[in-house]
């Protein structure tokens, strides 16, 4: 998919979408509706709908970086405390590494 | 590079790949254009002196540079091809080879088999193991000749609803279940701890990219590396449950089915392709790896009503019938003394037990992935079916896992390349789908075996006799 090829109205339906697609907790696709909209946002010459995109980049942009706040806090605490939780600590583990923590 | 303005100008495979030329201009000479209009005797020199320097730039050695140019225009065209397609497949095999040397699950003898290949390899006698061997590729080259025939069935009825679902449903296994299988390898390897909401986040978002980046739209580079992702996945399982010597008999036999597949006139390969062309219609996106986009105005639009049309059709054609009762293992479980631990016991049993059969249930439906096997031309690259990605990498997996040590991989490597560069300058001279199987794989085979019974021993001993050459 070349963005360079489509008309502005589809590329801003397309950001649109991927900005809203990243509410079911997909942050993934907000950084690569950060990554391939970057240029379009902020790069490129002015145009009509430049400025929507723009929006949905920031608030993509935002949104992920919430994301990467709450998984590092949960990754860290789950790291740290895993072996003082015992049994919730093992329920919640996906996989238990060997050896004495 | 100078662009064109119009689209239709002469826009084919070829020049979509060579910058397109401006036809050369006479330069404008200001002297030569007021001449003839100031001075009439001096008429006739000012229109000669214009018509010299257009002259070597108009008709004089017109016919030779077409032809110098069209030569130009294959082996540039070829070259550039060569190194689209070198990128992806050393991508793949990299991955698949660095899984190989670092986790070791998917080294680890499992007597465990898919049911495409029923008879096991665990006997004494070489003539029996050879001939379970062969009857195991039998039954898996019929699978997939009947997966394929299913498919262009389907294709060419126009069933296409029924393919998009189903190759909807293999990518969604691919990318869900197997990479989770893959994580948990890779996690346990590195001895990580983690939690079951951080996988399950990381296994959400990697699938539901994947599947909006294949099956709808999304950056070109994202898809490819999905795709090539899809494949290393695919090639892993295969490389697992595969047992040896069936795996190189296999390999052996489906570049020659590739063969006649995609050459014979009424190979279903061969069909299915020109059935594509004919419709203008792309092959999905989820069965064949495109080098570029395709690159015409308002592509979208079109091309998504077209997908979402026929997609389920080739998908579902290719994974077939896969509605086979899967198999069971009986178990036996060990009677403890303590009560729980035998329960603990029994449990991870069974669960392992489940997560085997579900394996087999998910591997029943993306077989179908393997299916195409052939590269051909498009408009803007070539593309090249993600069977081919999976078979060279289980090849070179399979030389890694087997095979002495580095000189055998690096010499698989090396000749599927050269397989491959060869396929593509083939590409170039007869432009219509080759198989890409053959030649690649059948180099492969030979390099493997050679390096590992002939030049192996041979390096061991010099170095062991201190005997550098």
């Amino acid at each position: 998919m070349n963005l360079e090829r489509l008309p502005n109205e589809e590329k801003l339906s397309l950001c649109r979408k991927y900005y809203l697609g990243g509410f079911a907790f997909l942050p993934f696709l907000w950084l690569v509706n950060v990554v391939w909209f970057f240029r379009e946002a902020f790069v490129k010459p002015a145009y009509t709908e430049q400025l929507q995109i723009k929006t949905y980049v920031k608030r993509s942009a935002l949104g992920l970086l919430l994301w990467v706040a709450v998984l590092t806090t949960w990754i860290t605490i789950f790291q740290h405390f895993r072996a003082e939780w015992g049994e919730v600590g093992d329920y919640l583990s996906f996989t238990i590494p060997l050896g004495i923590p | 590079m100078n662009a064109s303005d119009s689209d239709e100008d002469f826009y084919n495979e070829r020049t979509a790949l060579v910058p397109s030329e401006n036809p050369v201009v006479p330069s404008y000479r200001p002297d030569s254009d007021l001449t003839p209009e100031n001075c009439t005797p001096t008429k006739v020199p000012g229109v000669s002196r214009r018509a010299g320097p257009a002259a070597p730039d108009g008709g004089g050695g017109s016919d030779q540079e077409v032809d110098a140019d069209d030569e130009e225009l294959t082996l540039k065209y070829g070259a550039k091809h060569v190194i689209m397609l070198f990128i992806p497949v050393t991508l793949c095999m990299v991955v698949v080879v660095a899984t190989i040397k670092s986790v070791s699950f998917y080294t680890e003898k499992t007597d465990q088999q898919l049911i495409y290949t029923p008879f096991t390899e665990n006997t004494p006698s070489v003539g029996r193991r050879l001939l379970n061997s062969v009857l195991n590729t039998i039954i898996m080259i019929s699978v997939i000749v009947v997966m394929t025939i299913f498919l262009v069935i389907l294709y060419k009825y126009r069933c296409y609803k029924f393919i998009h679902g189903w190759l909807i449903l293999s990518s969604l296994m691919l990318l869900f279940w197997f990479s989770f299988m893959y994580l948990g390898e890779v996690f346990k390897t590195y001895n990580l701890a983690v939690d079951y909401p951080t996988v399950g986040v990381i296994i959400w978002n990697f699938g539901a990219v994947g599947m909006i980046c294949i099956h709808w739209k999304g950056p070109l580079q994202l898809q490819q590396a999905y795709l090539i992702l899809i494949s290393a996945l695919m090639a892993l399982v295969f490389i697992k449950y595969l047992p040896e010597w069936s795996a190189w008999v296999i390999l052996g036999a489906i570049s020659v089915y590739d063969l006649v597949a995609v050459l014979s006139p009424k190979g279903p390969l061969r069909m299915l392709v020109e059935t594509a062309q004919e419709r203008n219609e792309p092959i999905f996106p989820a069965l064949i790896y495109s080098s570029a986009m395709v690159w015409t105005v308002g592509m979208a639009s079109p091309m998504d009503a077209q997908r979402s049309e026929h997609g389920s059709d080739e998908e579902a054609e290719q994974s077939g019938g896969r509605g086979e009762p899967e198999r069971r293992q009986p178990r036996t479980f060990p009677e403890d003394d303590v009560e729980e631990d035998s329960e603990f016991i029994r449990d991870q049993s069974v669960r392992a037990h489940q997560s085997e059969r579900r394996l087999q249930q998910c591997v029943c439906v993306c077989v179908c992935v393997c299916v195409c096997v052939c590269v051909c031309v498009c408009v803007g690259g070539v593309k090249l079916g993600l069977g081919d990605f999976i078979f060279y990498s289980v090849l070179v997996g399979k030389a890694a896992a087997t095979g002495g040590d580095c000189n055998t991989t690096l010499a698989c490597f090396v000749a599927i390349l050269i397989g491959l560069c060869l396929t593509l300058l083939l590409l170039a001279i007869f432009k219509k789908a080759l198989p890409a199987l053959p030649i690649s794989i059948t180099f492969g085979l030979v390099f493997y075996f050679s390096t590992d019974f002939l030049v192996q021993p041979f390096m061991d001993n010099l170095a062991a006799h201190q005997f550098y050459i």
